[in-house]
């Protein structure tokens, strides 16, 4: 067990309705070369939830559940930047009114999960409250370590391994060398993801990411994800699988920082399932 | 080789821009890949004192763009401005103390949804006249250049005059070989994966490495010409096995984390058919002889 500065967090509604897709007319060129017209990001993703696999969705930047956004620019960056992993939501208008979903992820919008016969009420435009807790929260025995969109509904759930070196090890799936990095890498560490460019089979294969996961934690090589995202010798960065594969170059599935730190401070260890929807029981 | 180009069935068209001012919109102090706050300035405006052919280091600046940073106010018409301008076009100054003199475009730099500016050389005389809000006219000439043996290489923003002074009889397995200072694997290719190839930059992340002189790249100069490897320019850009990009410099360093000098996409090719061959001189300043090399 870990201990944090829980009891200092401040705990905050952050107000946010969900969105609706957009499309600006033309299409996207897909790694393939062929033009891409593929839903996937804002909205209500009905059949589409964390647990699921990652790869293989005719989806664009699938993102699973509900995307959320705040009403103005300044509130959605409010929200953005607030919001955590492993937060409450509220659904404060709709069908689903008074319904409790989790936050399970970030792109351009926040993404929340809720259970499937609530998802299937849910609605564009239905207004919702995220509890937002996790601005600030720091690993008091890892001061090395650097925590990112990490909620403390979350962080209570990990398994993490803590030694008496103040070496922390943390379970993930797989790991990301830097050169799949795409789009994120220079973006604030709170803003989004790191979209992950996994579009070339071969690679795919050689990484042995076929059955990746939405949720799945994931360590990202030679990664320092402390004040914006960028690649860095000795560096670490853990994260979570928030949305499915974006079929243009230089995008791809995207990844969440929850952690950041030099890796003698940071290290993993494999763990196949070690996968956020399972251990939030959400799936 | 693949020498046969299609510059006769090129439309030239013109593209109008604004000099710029430089803009604070993400607050006073910018904070470094450290955590270190500073004072970002260098993007947009007029910068009399920093010319294509020095050096992309040192400055103390943020992504400092040589000489005079052209954009249109609406969205739309920036857009074209920001794909249909080429590095190597003239420009003419329209409006204001400076109206009629010539210049010449060097590059492109995107700030991610914050502004995409076209970069302009003037000669010192013309610098001294201008002034943000002077309008400037591009003779966009290049989009749409193509080569008829080398269908895997795609060109985006290249004056056809400045393709024929870049390009090289190819000596190996390639087609097309270019001129490049240095070769930089895709895992040095910060912010700017996934934007459209044709009317953009690419970061290399070098703003927090001490390590430049192993790369190569302690002495990069504005201007010069990169390549990098595994990584595909044709659309939008991002990495991809046995791809190759080659760009030119278009603006300083920067120390914020993902950030560093700012590739012009200029050339990619898909599968091997585009060559890099190193040249310490390569420099697209020196093949158009403006920045440092303008002749007084």
């Amino acid at each position: 067990m870990v201990t944090a500065n829980v009891e200092a967090l401040v705990r905050v509604a952050v107000e946010g309705q969900v969105s609706h897709p957009g499309l600006r007319g033309n299409f996207t060129v897909g790694f393939d070369d062929r033009p891409q017209m593929r839903p996937g990001m804002a909205g209500v993703t009905v059949n589409l939830r964390i647990g699921d696999r990652a790869l293989g969705w005719q989806c664009d930047h699938g993102e699973p559940g509900v995307s959320a956004e705040g009403p103005s620019p300044n509130r959605h960056l409010a929200l953005q930047v607030l919001a955590a992993l492993g937060n409450r939501v509220r659904m404060t208008s709709g069908l689903a009114q008074g319904a409790i979903g989790t936050v399970t992820g970030k792109h351009a919008f926040v993404l929340i999960d809720f259970p499937a016969d609530v998802l299937a009420e849910i609605c564009p435009g239905d207004r919702l409250v995220v509890e937002a807790w996790g601005q600030g929260l720091q690993l008091l025995d890892h001061p090395r370590v650097t925590v990112r969109n990490l909620g403390p509904e979350l962080l209570g759930a990990l398994k993490f391994e803590s030694d008496d070196g103040c070496g922390l090890t943390v379970p993930v799936v797989a790991s990301l060398p830097a050169r799949v990095m795409g789009a994120g890498i220079g973006m604030s560490s709170e803003w989004a993801n790191c979209d992950v460019m996994l579009h070339d089979a071969a690679l795919v294969d050689e990484l042995g990411l076929a059955n990746l996961r939405l949720g799945d934690l994931v360590v990202m090589e030679e990664q320092d994800h402390r004040y914006g995202r960028c690649f860095r010798s000795g560096w670490t960065s853990v994260g979570v699988v928030a949305h499915a594969l974006g079929p243009t170059p230089g995008h791809g599935v995207g990844v969440v920082t929850i952690l950041t730190g030099p890796a003698a401070d940071l290290g993993t260890r494999a763990d196949p399932g070690a996968n956020v929807g399972d251990l939030l029981g959400l799936r | 080789m693949a020498d046969r180009d299609n510059a006769d069935l090129l439309v030239e068209t013109r593209v109008m821009g604004q000099v710029t001012s430089p803009e604070l919109s993400g607050g006073v102090y910018a904070v470094d890949s450290s955590g270190l706050p500073f004072v970002p300035i260098g993007s947009g405006g007029i910068k009399y004192n920093v010319k294509v052919g020095m050096s992309a280091f040192g400055w103390a600046g943020d992504q400092v763009e040589p000489g005079v940073s052209l954009a249109h106010p609406q969205a739309a018409a920036n857009a074209a401005l920001s794909t249909f301008a080429c590095v190597g076009n003239t420009v003419q100054v329209r409006t204001g103390m400076a109206a009629g003199a010539l210049g010449t475009v060097t590059g492109k730099h995107e700030e991610f949804v914050t502004y995409q500016h076209v970069l302009v050389d003037f000669d010192e005389e013309t610098l001294a006249k201008l002034c943000p809000g002077d309008q400037a006219v591009v003779r966009a000439h290049g989009t749409g250049l193509a080569l008829a043996d080398a269908s895997d290489v795609t060109l985006h923003s290249l004056d056809p005059g400045l393709w024929r002074k870049l390009t090289r009889p190819a000596r190996g397995q390639a087609l097309v070989e270019i001129p490049v200072v240095a070769v930089v694997p895709p895992h040095l290719v910060g912010i700017g994966s996934g934007r459209l190839s044709a009317a953009t930059s690419i970061c290399l992340q070098l703003g927090c490495r001490d390590d430049l002189g192993q790369l190569g790249l302690d002495d990069l100069r504005l201007g010069d010409l990169v390549a990098v490897t595994d990584w595909d320019g044709r659309y939008n850009t991002g990495y991809r096995p046995g791809a190759m990009l080659i760009g030119c410099v278009s603006t300083g360093t920067s120390r914020l984390a993902g950030y560093g000098p700012s590739l012009t996409i200029l050339a990619s090719g898909r599968g091997g058919q585009l060559g890099a061959t190193i040249d310490p001189e390569a420099n697209i300043a020196r093949l158009l002889a403006v920045g440092t090399w303008r002749q007084p």
